[in-house]
């Protein structure tokens, strides 16, 4: 089945000019065509308090021509709430000259200019000459209706943004007519077909093993059709869906009979959007909804932040925090511009006019830079045409007094007007654990060190990470700079951040420990007694699924997240109250059939996972099963008993140790000839030989059909580009096996190559049985004899002591050592047998090294609702109602909002207990104690007692050895049947058990603590 | 690597099952300072060129079991055209079939049931899937020599031999009557219509029948095992000697055991004995 089409991609001289070395992950999100558009767009950005310099950011991050910045105003104290490229230091400078300079160095591919104004001087129709998307951060609605009237009439994106408090609103207008190109990001569906109806509503059969996932809408085109040709490379068809397997494609009475065949591809079609100008949109808006559980509120800030914009150019300033009469007039106004405008949205706005906090600009500013890239590059569905946005919910419990809002001239005055200072107390001393420090950790701690979050007393951050920096790191993780490449990622991120916000110096503490059990004398007791929250910024499943247990353990609260491309994800994990992480997984990728892999690949990530393989196959497996061989006493009786392979083993260690050892690089490239010849002629051959391509199936169709496509052998041509580079990367792989030095002139390839003697190929026949002593032979009834005289061929280990090769370890982001070469030109050498479309090497290169794509306005956004569900852990909120999961796709663009799945309430002998709950056993009890506490207290039978991977005891164990352990207290009777010591350092262990009650029924119980 | 204490509850109350009430023809292996060392062993079902064959199953446990399934390969040598040469099983249920409610025994018994139909057109061996195709006969003779040389012990190894669990002594389990699953249903990787061109007699004969890629199958059906494997004719000699044998067992297990008996009661030429297994398993 062809689940993820590559399309490939010719490399010009443009997209040469695309350094994907920073921007690899980035261009998995975006692709190259959307790049190089987005690299002729001039950005101008108004107004650079928090807001701003976040877009900004995002943008300078994600490459566009140039980024220009306008805001003549003198920064203030309270600009420093959230802008986190001014310091104190620049204080009455202009905003966007004091930006300028720490903005223009994070990304030297893009320019950063200021356009020149003098303050009180507001952006003028003038000014916005020659840029193709201008973005206006809290500017009034009549300077955004002048700005807009302009930019509509004149092809210029526009776009309008501001943030008050806990709210954001954001409007957009692209123009009259705005091509967009590709409104989903998902890779075009494609799959096979069995059958097309001749018909005025002609119906398409997909082969029944997976659905063909197109919509109503969609387009399609075919190609591989047999019969009813007309259908191949046609213009794309209009699909309606009739079931998850069929589909119809309208008429096709007049086309030939279908006969058997044929790969349906989704064909994207471009989508015209009709923007209203905001004149225009004011009075109708369309409203783009965040939070389907908030539906009126959109409506009411439409109204409400007009009010406000009225409200200042009446007074000359924002209503003042939490001041009941400003909020008043605020509301007077709002309702004569929409008289049914709650009073309660409305008036929080008021309250909250001047709040400016870091998780809304980040929230709302990474939106808005994916909207720029939008209208830079037509790349995704654009935002239409207003959103507003709020987490009024993140307020503390206790409503904020009006005395506590008030501005005390300090840089959290911004956090102050919306929390109160009492919270900013809270968050002052507030103790986190931060759990990696890449895209998600730099943006974590860049909101913490403007929250404020651990500058007081009693405040702390731990930050682990065990990661260095590497370039393309550099395209997102926006803590790192070129000359930290090498340096530990959690060092120079706490310095960065504690640079933003020199309150944070010692306050940060950083660790190069990955977390698991192997670091819990690090994170131990005394550790988690001392913090009170932690927030993961992790990139696998592993490590989330550890730090979630250690916080039932610990019972503390964790914050998860994670960004694929444009999608990201939020949790909140609160003791007591919600489900685990573990609780509800998403389910990982199906795995592709070993045998489609290995015999019928179809789509080229079969081609690709089979490439990946082989490079394990041909330059790590066997070398380091020589190295053990040659380290390790007794290898070879010890480690071959159980594998059930042992001659094809001793076999492969002799052809690398001895008859195939190298010891020139021209022998390598000899070997690298007859691995072409024996991967990409040979196996085939043998395959064709086994399945002719007229074999018949059971029911007499054609084997080779369907899924399966017939192969063909290659025959070797060192003018073939794609055979040399084969041949080119694994002479020199297999050189690095064994220390020899490499080479890339391929002349010196194409010479050997072309003058290897290839064996003639004579198919294996498998009608002849042949069992004799040269067959592999398993476990117990192995053969000893022939192994041993394969054994005697071998030098013994001391005749070569000190000997070892070198196996090659798989990296996928060093363009120079071969990895991705090989692995790309094994896998198009091999869909070139199967007749595959071939992907590029930047495409191969994300699905061998299993890359996740990723941007910076996705991660930006993400963390900002983290840290939204941050305050509400602070403030101790204790009712599930309160905290959000959150779930965002920037492509479409979607939020999704739901409340957290409580956890699941259990019971045993009338005691509720959830996940949280555990069974506490002090001084080390020994295990008869232990099973006659649960009979005597509540009356349940232990039937099984484990300990991490260790089956401590089971009714299976026999009475001779239950004797021997009941007696045993439980920290020797795990180290007893582990067979391992405890580590000096454990003070608990985790021990799950099996019980049942009188009738003899299971009972659930939680998990059992054992202090020792 | 650790597994959530879930899911190894999970798998430690999937195990006492297995070892307490075994599907029919098969055992588990496990390792007391590992249980995630697991190693399954597949007796050759009557009636395939795998009888008197015992096969064992290994596997390996991953963090995301069981939203992911366990890595599975057999660890003796098999010919067969869904196996390949480094035991790799080609299996829609380990694979893009998986279901985080599957567990070992849901993977043993869909293995076993491979053996009995083989599946030529996803074969990881494709002179075994050659030989399916086109000679059955060959196929089988083939398939009956490695099962003789490779997977057949001098004697039948013990997990077959004793009834679960007889010497716990101080466990409540042994009074427990045996735990059964849920029946879960098999997705067989093949329309069991096996195209064989063999007009030889049984145990060779082609199943006609059973257009149905789904069998329903209860896991608990026998904790019965045979004394000796090799003396057996049929599989009805097994399933007969083994109802005393079972005398340790529940209540339970011994019923449903004779239920078995009683529904395979009448002898059989191949085809019916290779229906028979099926329906056992």
């Amino acid at each position: 089945m062809t689940d993820t089409t590559i399309n490939t991609v010719k490399m010009d001289v443009d997209e040469a000019a695309i350094d994907e070395g920073l921007y690899s992950r980035q261009l998995y999100v975006l692709g190259h065509e959307a790049m190089k558009k987005m690299a002729a767009s001039n950005i101008l950005i108004v107004g650079l308090q928090g807001l701003g310099a976040e877009i900004a950011k995002n943008v300078c991050l994600a490459g566009v021509k140039s980024v220009t910045l306008y805001d003549p105003e003198p920064v203030t104290i309270q600009d420093l709430s959230t802008q986190y490229f001014l310091r104190e230091s620049d204080i009455g400078q202009s905003r966007a000259e004091a930006t300028f300079p720490r903005l223009a160095e994070l990304n030297v591919y893009v320019p950063v200019r200021v356009l020149k104004g003098t303050p009180g001087q507001e952006i003028s129709v003038d000014l916005i000459q020659g840029f193709q998307a201008v973005v206006l951060c809290g500017a009034s609605y009549n300077k955004q209706l002048e700005i807009n009237d302009w930019t509509h009439a004149n092809g210029v994106h526009f776009i309008a943004t501001e943030t008050r408090g806990l709210f954001g609103s954001i409007f957009t207008d692209f123009g009259p007519k705005f091509t967009c190109v590709d409104p989903t990001g998902e890779q075009p569906l494609s799959g096979i077909i069995t059958s097309v109806n001749k018909d005025h509503e002609g119906l398409v059969t997909c082969i029944d093993e997976t659905f063909h996932g197109l919509e109503d809408g969609n387009f399609v085109t075919f190609t591989e059709v047999q019969g009813m040709e007309e259908l191949n490379g046609c213009k794309p068809r209009k699909v309606t869906v009739k079931g998850p397997y069929t589909f119809e494609i309208g008429d096709t009475s007049n086309l030939g009979d279908y006969i058997r065949g044929g790969i349906f591809t989704q064909v994207k079609m471009p989508k015209i959007i009709e923007f209203k100008s905001l004149r225009e949109s004011l009075a109708s808006p369309e409203f783009f909804i965040t939070d389907f559980a908030k539906f009126e509120r959109p409506a009411a800030l439409h109204a409400g932040f007009q009010a406000l914009s009225q409200f200042k150019a009446q007074f000359g300033r924002l209503p003042r925090p939490r001041n009941p009469e400003d909020a008043k007039t605020v509301l007077a106004l709002a309702q004569k511009i929409d008289a049914d405008a709650d009073e309660k949205t409305v008036t929080e706005l008021a309250y909250q006019a001047t709040g400016d906090i870091a998780p809304i600009a980040a929230v709302i500013g990474g939106f808005v830079a994916q909207e720029v890239l939008k209208a830079c590059s037509a790349k995704f569905h654009p935002m239409v045409q207003h959103l507003y946005f709020d987490s009024l919910e993140s307020l503390p419990s206790t409503t904020p007094a009006e005395q506590d809002c008030q501005p005390i001239g300090s840089r959290y005055d911004g956090q102050i007007a919306v929390f109160g200072k009492t919270f900013q107390d809270k968050v002052a001393n507030h103790r986190q654990f931060l759990v990696g420090a890449g895209a998600i950790g730099c943006e974590m701690l860049k909101n913490w060190s403007m929250m404020g979050l651990a500058t007081g007393p009693n405040g702390i951050i731990h930050v682990t990470d065990l990661d260095t920096i590497e370039k393309s790191n550099l395209n997102r993780q926006f803590l790192f700079r070129a000359k930290d490449l090498g340096k530990f990622k959690s060092e120079v991120a706490a310095a960065a951040v504690a640079e933003m916000n020199p309150a944070l110096k010692g306050r940060i503490v950083c660790k190069q420990e990955p977390v698991g059990q192997g670091t819990e004398s690090v994170f131990n007791d005394d550790f988690f007694a001392g913090i009170d929250g932690v927030t993961n910024a992790l990139d696998n499943v592993a490590a989330r699924l550890y730090m979630d247990q250690r916080c039932i353990l610990y019972e503390k609260p964790l914050l998860e997240s994670g960004t694929m491309g444009t999608k990201g994800n939020m949790q909140v994990v609160v003791p007591h109250l919600t489900e685990s992480y573990a609780s509800s997984q998403d389910p990982p990728e199906k795995q592709t059939l070993s045998c489609t892999v290995k015999n019928f690949p179809n789509a080229i990530t079969h081609t690709i996972e089979w490439s990946r393989q082989e490079f394990d196959a041909m330059f790590v497996k066997p070398i380091e099963s020589v190295n053990q061989y040659l380290s390790e006493p007794n290898y070879l009786e010890n480690s071959l008993k159980y594998s059930g392979q042992q001659h094809d083993h001793v076999e492969q260690i002799v052809s690398y140790l001895v008859t195939n050892k190298p010891l020139t690089f021209e022998e390598c490239i000899v070997w690298a000839r007859l691995q072409f010849e024996e991967k990409f002629n040979n196996t085939i051959r043998q395959l064709l030989h086994s399945l002719p391509k007229d074999s018949l199936t059971s029911t007499g169709q054609p084997f080779w059909s369907g899924p399966k496509r017939a192969p063909d052998p290659l025959v070797f041509n060192s003018n073939d580009s794609t055979h040399l580079s084969f041949i080119i990367a694994a002479a020199n792989l297999h050189a690095f096996n064994y220390g020899l030095r490499g080479e890339t002139d391929p002349i010196i390839f194409k010479k050997v190559a072309d003058a290897v003697i290839v064996p003639e190929f004579s198919p294996r026949s498998g009608v002849k049985i042949q069992v004799n002593e040269n067959e592999p032979v398993a476990q117990s009834s192995a053969d000893p004899d022939d192994i041993s005289e394969l054994v005697k061929r071998l030098p013994s280990p001391s005749s070569l002591a000190g000997y070892r090769l070198t196996p090659v370890e798989f990296e996928k982001d060093d363009d120079t050592n071969h990895h991705i070469d090989f692995i790309t030109a094994a896998s198009n050498l091999r869909a070139m047998n199967y007749t595959i479309p071939i992907a590029d090497r930047h495409a191969t290169k994300q699905i061998a090294g299993k890359i996740i794509p990723a941007i910076a306005t996705t991660t930006a956004l993400v963390v900002g609702l983290v840290n939204l569900e941050l305050y509400k852990i602070i403030d101790g909120k204790n009712t599930i109602e309160e905290y959000k999961n959150g779930f965002i796709n920037l492509a479409l663009p979607f939020f999704g909002f739901s409340e957290p799945i409580a956890a699941k309430k259990n019971k045993y002998c009338g005691i509720d207990w959830t996940l949280w709950d555990r069974i506490e056993f002090k001084n080390d009890p020994t295990l008869k104690e232990f099973i006659a506490w649960f009979k005597s207290t509540h009356n349940l039978d232990v039937s099984m007692v484990s300990q991490g991977v260790s089956m401590l005891w089971s009714p299976f164990i026999g009475k001779q050895k239950s004797e021997q352990r009941l007696p045993m207290k439980f920290s020797k009777l795990v180290e007893f049947v582990s067979k391992k010591p405890i580590p000096p350092h454990t003070s608990h262990l985790l021990v799950e058990i099996l019980v049942s009650d009188e009738e003899g029924e299971d009972v659930e119980v939680p998990f059992i603590l054992i202090r020792i | 690597m650790s597994l959530t204490p879930a899911t190894m509850r999970r798998l430690m109350r999937e195990l006492t099952e297995l070892r307490s009430s075994p599907p029919e023809g098969i055992r588990v292996v496990t390792n007391e300072d590992n249980m995630l060392d697991v190693t399954g062993i597949i007796e050759g079902p009557e009636g395939t060129p795998y009888a008197g064959g015992y096969f064992k199953v290994r596997f390996k446990f991953s963090e995301e079991f069981p939203a992911a399934p366990p890595k599975c390969w057999f660890a003796t040598k098999i010919f067969h055209p869904n196996v390949s040469n480094a035991g790799e099983i080609c299996v829609n249920t380990l694979k893009k079939d998986w279901k985080s409610t599957y567990g070992i025994g849901h993977i043993l018994v869909t293995v076993k049931c491979l053996l009995i139909y083989p599946n030529p057109e996803s074969a990881l061996d494709e002179e075994a899937g050659k030989l399916l195709l086109e000679d059955y006969d060959s196929y089988c003779s083939r398939a009956k020599l490695i099962t003789s040389v490779h997977a057949t012990p001098r004697t039948r190894p013990p997990e077959f031999e004793a009834p679960a669990s007889p010497e716990a002594s101080t466990s409540s389990i042994a009074d427990a009557p045996a735990i059964s699953l849920p029946p879960q249903p098999i997705t067989l990787p093949v329309p069991p219509s096996s195209p064989r061109k063999s007009t030889s007699p049984s145990p060779s004969q082609p199943l006609q029948e059973s257009t149905s890629n789904t069998l329903t199958t209860s896991l608990s059906s026998s904790s019965v095992s045979g004394k000796d494997g090799k003396d057996r004719v049929t599989p009805l000699g097994t399933a007969d000697s083994n109802v005393s044998s079972t005398a340790n067992t529940s209540t339970a297990a011994v019923t449903a055991a004779t239920k078995a008996v009683k529904r395979s009661a009448a002898p059989g030429t191949g085809l019916e004995k290779r229906k028979k297994a099926l329906k056992r398993l």
